[in-house]
């Protein structure tokens, strides 16, 4: 295998040329300067998009300019990559140059947090808080719909308004969702995990998570525009017929796209290419695992979601028909390519969703992976069966009666590799010497919550269940079960458990437990009642109700507002403890065996002084035979040995 | 940095946050067009008059290209809402200045008077219980209200007229239908939702983006309160 043996890096932070320090600050690229040239680029592809089109009789009939709008952005965005100086390394290599190396530091300054870093653990932390933002913000917007849905005759929102921030919850948190383990923990944890010093495409990196901050923004900016009415998944004629909020929509997912095609690339590649000597495929951690399976399955499925994107901004901007039915498109061609691209996207939440939980789980059993090869055979069969089931979403939508069987089957079918992954999970725990540390609390709760999601699911996939039960509260429930309550109890359980890695600070169990138990009750006694509203009937994305189901939704908004309380105890603790208390952490405070754990806290710049060998697996516990997992100052000998 | 400083900054940023946050909610998600109550008169209880008009796409507010209804108020000034309150178990007198032009609509049902009083309306003084759309100027808009069982659909204007409303608020000088109707506002308590259903969203697919999902042009409440 390739592997960068240098000291250094290599990867450039591109530099200017001569001038003043002024200059070259602005030259360099920082968020400033991107914030400038994407203001520019805004008002100048805006402009010229009323030039060319403020004539069309659609744009004077209607006075929403779809290609002023999205020439506005697509200026946007280049300007911000360009102040960003992400253009600087490629136009220094197109007239000749070298980019030049980076800067070395031993500690890292905040300011590093705002730029355009190739380090792959500020890209790491740049993601992480991103990705809270994201998931906070749209929390929020949960609340909003909760609030809303107290009464079913008095009502907080307009009916406009509440689809609004419906929309923009639902695709604020499906665009976060797929990157929350990926963009923090894959890019943080991966190159520690195998070996390496860095991320095979470090440019690549910094790049898509830069494609995040301007997404969020254009998403965020469709509430002031009159939001999309279309939801998240966007079905045509709907998603046509919007106002330029659904520009914003079609845009920032778009982007949103193009930030998981650049991290999955990239994952895929350091995975495969960058691993240190003696880190075998049997060795490789679970969660490089489950990165590389759902970066796979990224690249395989994002890049129709964003031909789909393409043809609505056609039909939009320029007056092409493809998802028009009455004039010769078809409304199906995007229920395809959307679903053909989400369904997969569903599993690509869960993938990493358990090997997160699958990769924590045996440090607080004590006890190695059970069935290490199932849960890796798991994971491979979710990500290939995930292809083959996109069309249940399309049973209530007259699509063929004949395919219908098909895609049940294969549906139900996939039940199998999750199940793997559930068991692998039982099977770590079961006898083992449990520590219940807040870590541990998230990981078991994961298992609870998507017990209830995991099974409903398999109802789901029913027709005739489906057919009765599509487009209600129970869909609502089942999803919610399966991605917050998998995947987002990961994500806060492995924020307790990297926070030392990650900032030096160990943080409090004691507020942690509260965070966790609050969370846990609350969670579930929000989404569990919804099972049984959507059963009663009560229809998704509708403002109003039966006045009969007023007792359910008052019981859900009341735990909505305690879910919401919990998450704020965290953020107010959380921030407390990293900026104000910073409780110092020990080295290895969990006693894992993990390579990623052996370098240190705080991490050094490189990671590794040289590359490690890795000599067993990260799972040896129990196993009083075990040596280290790796040889950290490897001599030259035994790198050509195992080589 | 000190840790009394890092205390301040963590706090002056939370309060940051919450301001915000306050701010996106109440100064654009809470907003919405005014609300005209409709009072009884002291002899009259149990009756209520309103009045409106339906504007075609005539330049006025942030949508100037968006058709609109405009309630009047007590002191006679037109708002652009469509946003009203009337009392419960009231007899609701509508008096409504049709200004825009009209045209077939797709689905005939809709033409039917249904839910006002007799199942009729007056237009300029004549009794009408089925619009034919098809015939005459058409069917401009309608107001439907489902949870009461109204539906109202309103004769167009000849778009040709010379007196033709270019400039909301309109005024009777310039050519329009008078239609006047009577409905029950009921003995329930609730925010009623109405809705024209005539595609009427100019430059959008179809007729039924812009103004036709949005409060204050064809979309509104019938507020019905104690």
């Amino acid at each position: 295998m390739a592997i960068d043996m240098s000291q250094s890096t290599g990867v450039g932070q591109s530099g200017g040329a001569g001038g003043s320090t002024a200059v070259k600050w602005f030259a360099r690229g920082n968020i400033v300067s991107a914030t400038v040239l994407g203001a520019g680029g805004w008002f100048f592809g805006h402009w010229w998009g009323n030039v060319i089109a403020g004539q069309y009789t659609s744009v004077q009939n209607s006075g929403t300019n779809d290609v002023s709008w999205l020439l506005g952005a697509i200026f946007a965005t280049v300007a911000w990559f360009i102040g960003l100086g992400a253009l600087n390394h490629p136009i220094a290599k197109l007239w000749g140059g070298e980019a030049p190396l980076p800067e070395k530091k031993e500690k890292y300054s905040i300011w590093e947090y705002f730029s355009y870093s190739t380090d792959h653990k500020v890209v790491g932390i740049q993601y992480l808080f991103a990705m809270l933002m994201y998931f906070f913000v749209a929390g929020l917007l949960a609340l909003g719909i909760r609030t809303e849905l107290l009464s079913p005759t008095y009502h907080i929102w307009g009916p406009d308004t509440y689809i609004e921030i419906v929309g923009e919850h639902g695709t604020m948190m499906m665009m976060m969702m797929t990157s929350v383990i990926m963009g923090p923990f894959g890019n943080f944890l991966v190159p520690l995990m195998i070996g390496s010093k860095k991320m095979a495409f470090p440019r690549l990196e910094a790049v898509s998570f830069w494609f995040t901050v301007p997404a969020f923004f254009f998403l965020l900016s469709a509430l002031w525009q009159g939001g999309f009415q279309s939801g998240w998944t966007g079905y045509a004629p709907l998603s046509i017929q919007g106002g330029v909020g659904q520009d914003a929509y079609l845009f920032s997912f778009a982007l949103m796209a193009m930030s998981m095609l650049a991290a999955s690339t990239n994952m895929v590649a350091t995975i495969i290419n960058y691993r240190a000597p003696g880190m075998r495929w049997s060795r490789l951690s679970v969660l490089a695992w489950g990165m590389i399976t759902t970066a796979f399955t990224m690249i395989l499925s994002v890049p129709v979601l964003i031909d789909g994107l393409y043809v609505m901004g056609m039909d939009r901007a320029v007056q092409t028909s493809m998802l028009y039915g009455q004039h010769g498109g078809s409304p199906f061609l995007w229920e395809n390519l959307f679903w053909f691209f989400g369904h997969p996207e569903v599993y690509l939440l869960a993938l990493p969703g358990f090997a997160m939980t699958t990769e924590i789980l045996p440090v607080f059993a004590r006890k190695p992976i059970f069935a290490f090869k199932t849960s890796v055979a798991g994971m491979i069969g979710v990500a290939t069966l995930s292809f083959f089931v996109w069309q249940h979403h399309l049973f209530n939508s007259g699509m063929n009666p004949d395919m219908r069987p098909l895609f049940m089957l294969s549906t139900e079918l996939i039940s199998i590799p999750t199940g793997f992954l559930y068991l692998v999970g039982m099977g770590t725990v079961w006898r083992g010497r449990l520590r219940f540390n807040v870590p541990m609390l998230f990981m078991l709760s994961v298992f609870f919550n998507f017990l209830w999601g995991g099974i409903t699911g398999v109802y789901n996939s029913d027709v005739p269940v489906d057919a009765l039960i599509h487009g209600s509260f129970f869909v609502m429930a089942h999803f919610h079960f399966t991605i917050m309550g998998q995947l987002m109890f990961a994500v806060f359980g492995a924020i307790y458990y990297y926070t030392p890695l990650f900032f030096g600070i160990k943080l409090s169990e004691k507020l942690g437990k509260i965070h966790f138990w609050t969370m846990f009750i609350f969670f579930n006694s929000t989404f569990l009642p919804l099972f049984i509203v959507g059963w009663l009937g009560q229809p998704r994305r509708v403002f109003e109700y039966a006045a009969r189901l007023q007792t359910l939704n008052q019981w859900v908004s009341i735990s909505a507002y305690g879910l919401g309380l919990s998450l704020a105890f965290f953020v107010v603790t959380f921030v407390w403890q990293l900026v104000v208390s910073r409780p110092k952490s020990e080295q290895n405070p969990w006693d894992s065996r993990g390579l990623e754990w052996l370098v240190g806290i705080p991490v050094p710049k490189d990671n590794f002084e040289q590359i490690p060998v890795v000599l067993s697996s990260p799972y040896e516990y129990g196993n009083p035979n075990a040596g280290p997992m790796a040889d950290l100052a490897p001599s030259i000998s035994s790198v050509g040995s195992d080589a | 940095m000190s840790k009394g400083a890092r205390a301040g900054l963590v706090i002056v940023a939370f309060a940051a946050a919450i301001g915000i946050i306050l701010f996106g909610v109440f100064g654009y998600l809470r907003t919405s067009p005014p609300v005209v109550s409709a009072v009884p008169a002291a002899t009259q209880p149990n009756t209520v008059n309103v009045t409106m008009q339906v504007d075609g796409a005539v330049g006025v507010g942030p949508h100037p290209t968006w058709v609109g209804y405009w309630i009047q108020g007590a002191n006679g000034q037109y708002k652009q809402t469509t946003l009203f309150k009337v009392p419960v178990n009231t007899y609701v007198h509508v008096k409504l200045y049709e200004y825009d032009s009209g045209g077939p609509i797709r689905n005939p049902y809709w033409g039917k008077e249904i839910g006002t009083a007799g199942n009729v309306i007056i237009v300029n003084g004549q009794p009408v219980s089925l619009v034919n759309s098809y015939a005459g100027n058409g069917v401009a808009h309608n107001f439907d209200v489902p949870g009461l069982g109204v539906n109202v659909a309103l004769p167009g204007v000849n778009g040709n007229a010379k007196n033709f409303c270019n400039v909301g608020p309109c005024n009777p000088s310039e050519a329009h239908n008078l239609i006047q109707f009577t409905f029950y506002s009921g003995k329930i308590v609730h925010n009623y939702r109405w809705q024209c259903f005539v595609p009427c969203g100019l430059g959008y697919l179809t007729g039924n983006g812009g103004p036709m999902t949005s409060i204050g042009y064809m979309a509104g409440f019938v507020q019905v309160v104690k």
